[in-house]
């Protein structure tokens, strides 16, 4: 009995050694600024001088809804996650499949894919405004070369979120790849050759066969890259300033210049714990929409 | 709570050191002890090491501590520290934002520690800047002004020669003219341009400080107080409570298309920016500041350059404004941080950095002193302070105003309706401005 009872305390106490620190930390850096948040969601204040404030109770949302700006803010998000993932998910999955299989130069076709994931966003970010420069920059050159018109891209109203989304896609493509390059890999051998002893062809195998035994990974890489989307920041930042025309300015941009250089971390932090409750939303959405029906 | 939490935001975002101003024991020479003060301040900026060993030299008693950040970083830094318990006990801080941060209580007035007539010896664009509620917060060190560069090797072959004097300063048609008999090339194939993009705050149209001129000068002073003209000049109302008619009055919206024609019609200077255009002769002129003559005349470009006065459409104006010295509220020697202050913005510190730095200096009896501010070309700029010379519209609230309004001109310059985006601009300063 008390050596039973020693035993519990002893495992306590290691579970306390291990995991308290690093519960502490969580709850410090992670649980008590988002307390803080919706706490201070709910007053109006300058950072510059915080003690001076107004309990405006939940009138940071009603303007947060009222406003074009943020309205825009949330489309613009939204859309661009949308546009990432629609197009990460297909490119992503036919490159693991061609990792997965016995063909030429694999391994550097596999460092090549790889290689943006490793790469700080503001550097990635600094080397597509080079690249996109309307005058000089590399894309626009080789399209002149082509005898087309050189486009404006990140000027252009039309045209800089899409450009935007394209260097996710070219950032984000890598993870994803490994991610279902893991999944294809744990599809049992014996399935796929049953379904070839059954006639299925190269099509039928990958439709009926593997695409369902993937659920669960598309689920994952689905929601990852689209939280991932939605924390986009320094494009924003550091190619357009959330331009032109605000066509840009994704959420958690515009929650930083509200903040920072608009003096309003009140609505910074309504738009926040919105974007929150939002972000949280999609993802139970879509791992429920998603769900797989098949497991291995 | 939010002083634990705006302490680690602190410490955590920035990684400050201990900025509270500190005394060591006391010594034979300093019986008090040596106080260290600490200055915030940007990179590449003053107080120079000169300056602030000559201060030390002459005040054995007292050092100071410097911290120094990016400019890009400095608001920033200044929102976050102020709000500590441990600010810096002086700041280096641009002119504009004087009054946000006295509205706020960051800064200290100084008006017990100006010497009699040191207020009548300021630059009336800096004495206006520096002054919120009557209370003055700020000497100023040096002032700035914008001027029009150009290539003189570019427009000698094509007869070009543009005035030295701000009376017959060209008119932003004739500059326009001038501009495209420069440029080389046309369409995706332009080799020299004719204006070269702007180099301040990111690189890219729309700054305040050069660009809502193109607005400003479309309006007029003289006009009377409730005409659209006058309101055009000054940019928003004189109690700083009003934007909508004032940055979006038809003069300006008239401003605004000028300033979109030059990039989207005359397509006389690009939208994206291009490092060192003017000095690498890929543009003919450039909108630059005082300093850049000393820019050019230590590195010599290789070709002959000139300078102009800033062109106009009805009325002339340039804005002023500098970095500037403050004195932080919450400091712990505000004595001491106020003498600094004092010692660095006046007097022989004051004058020796502006005539290495080839500054406008802010106190008229420095400027009398400087005999090279009296000829070409640093008279066109000190010339522009004294005659066409305002601050960026005063107000509690600059800071928003400056990000909303520099947005709403890059906008333009992309090509956004100028009128509709005028309008939006004004709607979001609205609220901001009558909190």
């Amino acid at each position: 009995m008390i050596a039973a009872k020693r035993r519990a305390i002893l495992h306590w106490a290691a579970v306390t050694t291990f995991v308290g620190p690093f519960l502490l930390m969580l709850l410090m850096f992670q649980y008590v600024p988002v307390v803080r948040m919706v706490w201070d969601s709910l007053w109006d204040f300058a950072l510059l001088n915080p003690d001076k404030r107004t309990f405006v109770g939940l009138g940071n949302y009603l303007d947060a809804f009222d406003d074009p700006d943020r309205r825009q803010a949330f489309a613009v998000t939204f859309g661009f996650a949308f546009g990432v993932v629609c197009l990460v998910i297909p490119i992503s999955f036919f490159i693991a499949i061609y990792l997965n299989g016995r063909l030429p130069a694999r391994a550097v076709v596999r460092t090549v894919v790889f290689l943006p994931v490793v790469t700080s966003s503001v550097v990635i970010a600094t080397m597509w405004v080079f690249l996109l420069d309307p005058t000089n920059g590399l894309i626009n050159g080789a399209i002149a070369m082509m005898g087309f018109k050189k486009l404006a891209f990140l000027t252009s109203k039309a045209q800089a979120l899409p450009s935007i989304i394209g260097m996710m896609v070219w950032q984000q493509t890598g993870f994803a790849t490994v991610l279902f390059l893991s999944g294809l890999q744990g599809i049992p051998r014996d399935l796929e050759d049953a379904a070839r002893v059954d006639g299925c062809g190269w099509w039928q195998r990958l439709r009926h066969v593997v695409m369902p035994l993937l659920g669960r990974t598309t689920v994952f890489v689905v929601v990852i890259m689209t939280v991932f989307s939605l924390q986009a920041f320094a494009p924003a930042l550091i190619m357009t300033g959330g331009g032109p025309e605000g066509t840009t300015d994704f959420i958690a941009f515009d929650i930083y210049q509200l903040a920072f250089a608009l003096q309003q971390p009140g609505l910074a932090s309504a738009i926040s714990t919105l974007f929150m409750l939002v972000v949280m939303g999609v993802s139970l959405l879509q791992m429920r929409l998603m769900r797989s029906e098949w497991s291995y | 709570m939010l002083r634990l939490s705006t302490a680690l935001l602190a410490a955590t975002l920035f990684a400050a050191p201990a900025f509270a101003g500190e005394r060591s024991a006391p010594t034979a020479d300093c019986p008090q002890g040596v106080l260290t003060l600490s200055v915030l301040k940007p990179q590449n900026n003053p107080p120079t090491p000169v300056m602030i060993s000559a201060w030390e030299t002459a005040n054995k008693c007292m050092k100071i501590e410097l911290n120094e950040v990016p400019f890009g970083q400095l608001a920033d830094k200044i929102n976050v520290l102020a709000a500590s318990g441990n600010p810096p006990d002086v700041v280096m801080y641009d002119g504009p934002n004087t009054q946000t941060y006295a509205a706020a209580g960051v800064l200290l007035p100084l008006d017990k520690y100006f010497p009699a007539g040191l207020k009548a010896d300021m630059v009336q664009a800096t004495l206006d800047e520096h002054t919120y509620e009557g209370k003055i917060y700020s000497p100023g060190t040096q002032q700035a002004s914008l001027a029009l560069f150009y290539n003189a090797d570019m427009l000698a072959p094509l007869g070009i020669t543009p005035p030295r004097e701000l009376a017959k300063a060209w008119t932003w048609a004739e500059a326009l003219d001038a501009m495209k008999k420069c440029q080389k090339g046309e369409g995706d194939n332009v080799t020299v341009w004719g204006l070269a993009p702007s180099r301040f705050g990111n690189a890219t149209p729309g700054f305040v400080y050069r660009d809502l001129l193109f607005l400003r000068t479309f309006g007029d002073p003289k006009a009377a107080p409730d005409s659209s003209a006058y309101k055009t000049y000054w940019a928003l109302s004189r109690d700083a409570k009003t934007a909508q008619g004032w940055i979006n009055s038809p003069e300006a919206v008239e401003g605004a298309k000028f300033y979109s024609d030059l990039f989207n019609v005359h397509k006389v200077t690009p939208k994206a920016g291009i490092p060192n255009a003017f000095q690498d002769k890929k543009a003919c002129f450039t909108i630059d500041v005082s300093y850049f003559v000393a820019g050019l005349a230590n590195n010599d470009p290789g070709f002959k350059w000139g300078v102009t006065p800033l062109p106009y459409a009805k009325a002339p104006i340039v804005h002023t404004g500098s970095i500037t010295l403050g004195v932080m509220a919450k400091g712990k020697n505000p004595d001491e941080a106020a003498k600094f202050v004092l010692d660095m913005s006046t007097g022989k510190i004051a004058e020796d950095y502006n005539r290495a730095a080839r500054a406008l200096p802010v106190m008229k009896s420095i400027a009398a002193k400087m005999t090279e501010l009296q000829s070409y070309p640093l008279n066109i700029f000190l010339e522009e302070v004294q005659q066409w010379g305002h601050p960026r519209p005063p107000s509690p609230h600059f800071a928003q105003y400056d990000k909303i309004v520099t947005d709403a001109l890059r906008d333009i310059a992309y090509g956004a309706d100028p009128k509709t985006r005028l309008d939006s601009a004004a709607r979001s300063l609205q609220p901001i401005l009558a909190r």
